[in-house]
């Protein structure tokens, strides 16, 4: 029948020994201090997260490459022959690819952490886990993704003799002020999602919007002026600068791009982080 | 890695007197505060925000609660259903921020609330072993170093690789279970759990549930059968209504608790 087992060895030692109710830290440091406690759960969510997505698909990592170039040709027969832009000193398909990529890394982060978000309330409300991980581990999922699509960038790039250069090495740093961004936002959302279901489809109008008001298909010349200043608000557009420039004009984007980015960004991040902790009793009062 | 209960004398049973106790609750309130009817849309709830129809209805899950556990004690806790029995673990566990009052535990708590909690029917047994144990907190090299024995425990050698989708329910209940009780906890909390499995499986648990008792971990029982509660707990607690109607003795309390069902 049954063997005999080993007795099972003490739990190993998570860091906090004692929980006192009375002497817990603010809940954006808590969930902080928490998060880092469980970076373990981050990796292994990652992992699975990942995992899933390639056994799911028959063509696994292909599609990932694949996907984006599909589209990218779709846009790029759409806009030369209906459409006809100002001639430019490089090619449109390498000019929307990395809009593409990236608003495709955005849309998929923010909408799969309000999914995971709810999906993941009746876990934490057996068992004690920082519900930002689960938000945490979809950015990551994602960023890994976009990582991969760099690969057949590159191969474009190649194909079409654009000239590649060392400022390629600073998109990196766009894509993880991109992945603090959606992080921000992903939380924001997931906050109000979880109570109310239209939340998501509004956002997801949002998100269409959101797309056109960012100049990825479209060079931002050719809207009226004032228009331009305004979409200097989108947070979408300096961090397309920092992934696109490097592409199409070889060179770093302006600092004044980066200060955006990097301020919209962790603007974003403190915001979401604040309302998704400190609705945190609100979360399990809910279920 | 070591903790007090480690380096004290073994003792086979009661409780482990000289350690400060491992759960103290004290004052506890919940209270909820729920919609009076359900509101799922935005745009419902500003409306009805702004024209000031938003009703709250407050129910008392814990009221009062006071509550110590000593390392090693083996305690039960007996409600009707909707008593306040889980609102008490979730409390235990952190999970809930009480209303008003206080709780300390001491130690690594190991909840048994949901055997096999992101198990993902797709990956194999050893893959979901991991991602169980992550969700405890614990890294894949410290799983790794005992995945044997929690391999061995479950019973599930010739399975551990295949996808759980194929696992029936009593083979994913084994492994969930072999996966929360890879390690002894300080404080193990169970929530209507003992059947597990089949019977020599069933055995195999309580065998590893009393050599953590032991060991000096104390455990929390929750259950709304009397017979899953006797024969196990030195004491036992009755909730009604979010407090406490009855203490003492297993055996006294779940007298009272058949009779006062039997005058409802």
């Amino acid at each position: 029948m049954s063997i005999p087992s080993t007795p099972a060895p003490n739990q190993p030692a998570l860091r906090q020994q004692v929980y006192d109710s009375s002497r817990r830290p603010h809940p954006a440091v808590e969930e902080l201090q928490e998060l880092l406690r469980f970076w373990h759960l981050v990796v292994q969510w990652s992992r699975r997260n990942i995992k899933l997505r390639y056994k799911r698909s028959i063509l696994g990592v292909l599609w990932t490459l694949l996907e984006p170039l599909m589209l990218m040709t779709i846009l790029t027969v759409v806009f030369s022959t209906v459409f006809r832009f100002p001639k430019q000193a490089f090619p449109f398909p390498l000019y929307i690819l990395p809009g593409l990529l990236l608003y495709d890394f955005f849309n998929r982060s923010t909408m799969q952490i309000v999914e995971e978000t709810v999906a993941s309330l009746g876990l934490a409300s057996r068992i004690y886990v920082p519900r930002s991980a689960f938000a945490l581990a979809t950015v990551i999922t994602y960023l890994v993704n976009w990582a991969i699509a760099l690969i057949p960038l590159i191969a474009i790039m190649l194909v079409l003799r654009q000239p590649l250069s060392w400022s390629l090495l600073t998109v990196p740093l766009g894509m993880f002020l991109a992945a603090v961004f959606a992080l921000g936002v992903g939380l924001l959302v997931a906050t109000l999602g979880v109570f109310f279901h239209d939340v998501k489809l509004t956002y997801q109008v949002l998100l269409t919007g959101w797309f056109y008001a960012t100049p990825i298909i479209y060079p931002v010349e050719i809207v009226p002026e004032n228009i331009q200043k305004a979409l200097l608000l989108n947070p979408l557009l300096h961090l397309l600068a920092l992934v696109r420039q490097p592409v199409i004009l070889a060179r770093v984007a302006p600092l004044e791009n980066w200060l955006a980015a990097l301020g919209f960004s962790f603007a974003a991040l403190a915001a979401g982080w604040w309302v998704f902790t400190t609705r945190r009793n609100v979360f399990d009062y809910r279920s | 890695m070591t903790t007090a209960a480690d380096t004290a004398p073994e003792i086979s049973t009661g409780a482990h007197r000289d350690a400060a106790p491992a759960i103290e609750l004290t004052g506890i309130n919940v209270r909820f505060s729920m919609p009076s009817e359900r509101i799922v849309s935005f745009k419902e709830y500003v409306l009805k925000r702004i024209s000031g129809k938003l009703e709250h209805r407050e129910l008392w899950a814990l009221r009062g609660m006071d509550l110590v556990v000593q390392p090693g004690e083996f305690v039960g806790v007996v409600g009707r259903n909707g008593a306040g029995k889980s609102t008490l673990l979730k409390v235990i566990s952190r999970v809930l921020t009480p209303t008003s009052g206080r709780v300390v535990v001491r130690g690594q708590v190991a909840p048994l609330l949901e055997l096999g909690a992101g198990f993902h029917f797709d990956l194999t047994g050893r893959e979901n072993v991991y991602l169980n144990a992550s969700l405890f907190g614990y890294s894949s090299r410290v799983v790794q170093r005992h995945l044997a024995d929690v391999i061995a425990f479950s019973e599930l050698e010739e399975f551990i690789d295949l996808p759980i989708r194929n696992y029936s329910s009593g083979m994913l209940a084994r492994l969930g279970f072999a996966v929360a009780t890879m390690f002894r906890p300080d404080i193990l909390l169970i929530d209507e759990l003992l059947a597990v499995g089949d019977v020599g499986f069933q055995e195999k648990c309580l065998e590893r549930i009393h050599d953590f008792r032991s060991r000096g971990t104390a455990i929390l029982l929750v259950s709304h059968q009397v017979g899953a509660i006797s024969g196990h707990c030195d004491r036992t607690l009755w909730i009604e209504r979010g407090t406490l109607k009855s203490a003492g003795s297993t055996d006294e309390v779940l007298q009272r608790y058949s009779e006062g069902f039997a005058e409802s």
